[in-house]
């Protein structure tokens, strides 16, 4: 039996869970909101982080009506993230791990993802598609790893639409990609926007410059065009909107049914905060059906940055024999989905 | 600027932190202590412990470093800190989730 506190804090939202056996006891969260047109910066984040976090770790226990007592393991997310929204975390973590001297474990932030995916849609094997505003991988597990075969060359997917929704002065509540979702809608007229598929990868900054120059042609940066050689159309927010999810959706599809055929994989599992947009999950679904797969996806409680996943991920790896050294509880910005020895699974 | 007689001496600042008890400032000492100073900060930092009193010395060539490092340490510290204070109390609140400060988000 493992009973496992997890703590997240890699971005905006900061969120601790408790996980015991895989069944779910609690799982807490606040989002850093900034306003309409502004992004969410590393202090300022990490300052939110550090008033929330200790409100929130005596909530879990609350709603999981447990003593500190009943914890086998301590779980933090080791990275990848900003620093000091991570740091925030996996201070708070140490302190805890040592007031109650419980073992200590960094758990990797997309690993984490997968795992609460996988146990709570009962995927066995499925390619993922981890789509979030920091990350944009393809990913297969072969032989004790994740295996990346297919990301993003520039910006991840969820960066794309975040700063779409701030050009066009999108609340951030309770987020840029839900009120993209909503008024792509009510869009009709389809904008042809570049496509830019690159083998297995994907690129979005490209496209995200375009679309920028036609929400707000003020802004253009290729100050050669003379203004008055082209009248652009004036296009609706609704419909930037529509063809902005229609194509880069369209181009993880295209990415992510490649890996299947690859693999020879009927399963798709959809990870990350932007896999609770409908809109990808209806494309995904269609592509599946067509080739007698099966699409696996989960809503936000799990799907958004969650502490939870942290625990389980933290709770399987702990129950496999992984342990960390207490010198080792740093954080990193950088640390990639494969580097984690995935002991914990034996397929 | 920097003034000439200034260059190549080192600004260094010593923090005395005392804790309610040498277990809460062993805690803290182990807890701080995993962090270095990014490389390119040119500061060294370095923790020792003397009972229940945490002992923090910074040292680099220039000053506004130093108050880089020593204002991301205090930030960690006062975190670690209202940590200890919230869920270190022994027996007291072992019922930890009783206390009134939080809600389900």
């Amino acid at each position: 039996m493992v009973c496992a506190l997890g703590i997240e804090g890699s971005a905006n939202k900061i969120g601790i869970g408790i996980i015991r056996d895989g069944e779910v006891l609690a799982n807490v969260r606040r989002t850093y909101i900034t306003p309409p047109g502004e992004g969410f910066l590393p202090k300022e984040t990490a300052k939110h982080h550090r008033e929330e976090i200790l409100g929130l770790v005596q909530a879990s226990l609350k709603e999981a009506q447990l003593k500190p007592a009943d914890l086998d393991v301590i779980c933090y997310t080791k990275g990848p993230g900003m620093a000091p929204p991570l740091l925030v975390g996996a201070i708070v973590a140490r302190t805890l791990s040592l007031l109650w001297e419980k073992p200590l474990l960094g758990v990797n932030h997309c690993v984490g993802h997968i795992e609460m995916g996988r146990h709570i849609t009962g995927a066995q094997n499925p390619i993922v598609l981890y789509v979030s505003g920091g990350n944009t991988q393809v990913i297969a597990y072969s032989n004790q790893r994740y295996r990346i075969f297919g990301e993003t060359i520039d910006i991840a997917v969820g960066n794309c639409l975040d700063r779409f929704a701030r050009i066009i002065k999108l609340s951030n509540d309770p987020s840029p990609g839900y009120n993209i979702e909503q008024l792509a809608k009510k869009g009709n007229t389809y904008v042809k926007l570049p496509y830019v598929v690159k083998g297995m990868d994907v690129s979005f900054s490209g496209i995200l410059s375009h679309i920028e120059d036609l929400a707000d042609p003020s802004r253009r940066r290729n100050k050669r065009k003379k203004p008055q050689d082209e009248v652009d159309p004036e296009y609706s927010k609704e419909d930037l909107c529509y063809s902005l999810q229609e194509t880069i959706f369209a181009m993880l599809v295209e990415i992510t049914e490649r890996a299947m055929a690859h693999c020879g994989s009927n399963e798709v599992l959809i990870v990350g905060g932007v896999g609770c947009n409908e809109r990808l999950q209806e494309m995904m679904r269609i592509m599946c059906e067509e080739r007698g797969g099966k699409l696996f996806a989960t809503d936000e409680r799990y799907c958004i940055d969650n502490g939870l996943m942290i625990a389980h991920a933290g709770a399987e790896m702990f129950r496999a024999g992984t342990r960390m050294p207490f010198e080792e509880s740093f954080v990193t910005q950088r640390y990639r989905t494969d580097e984690v020895l995935v002991s914990w699974r034996t397929d | 600027m920097v003034q000439p007689n200034s260059i190549n001496k080192t600004n260094e600042s010593t923090i005395r932190v005392p804790f309610d008890s040498a277990r809460h400032a062993e805690i803290a000492f182990r807890v701080l202590s995993v962090d270095l100073e990014p490389h390119r900060n040119f500061v060294q930092k370095k923790l020792s412990l003397e009972g229940d009193v945490l002992t923090v010395h910074f040292s680099a060539d220039q000053v506004k470093n130093l108050r880089t490092a020593i204002t991301s340490f205090f930030e960690c510290l006062l975190l670690c800190q209202d940590t200890i204070k919230q869920f270190g109390a022994p027996t007291l609140d072992q019922n930890a989730g009783t206390q009134p400060s939080a809600h389900t988000a």
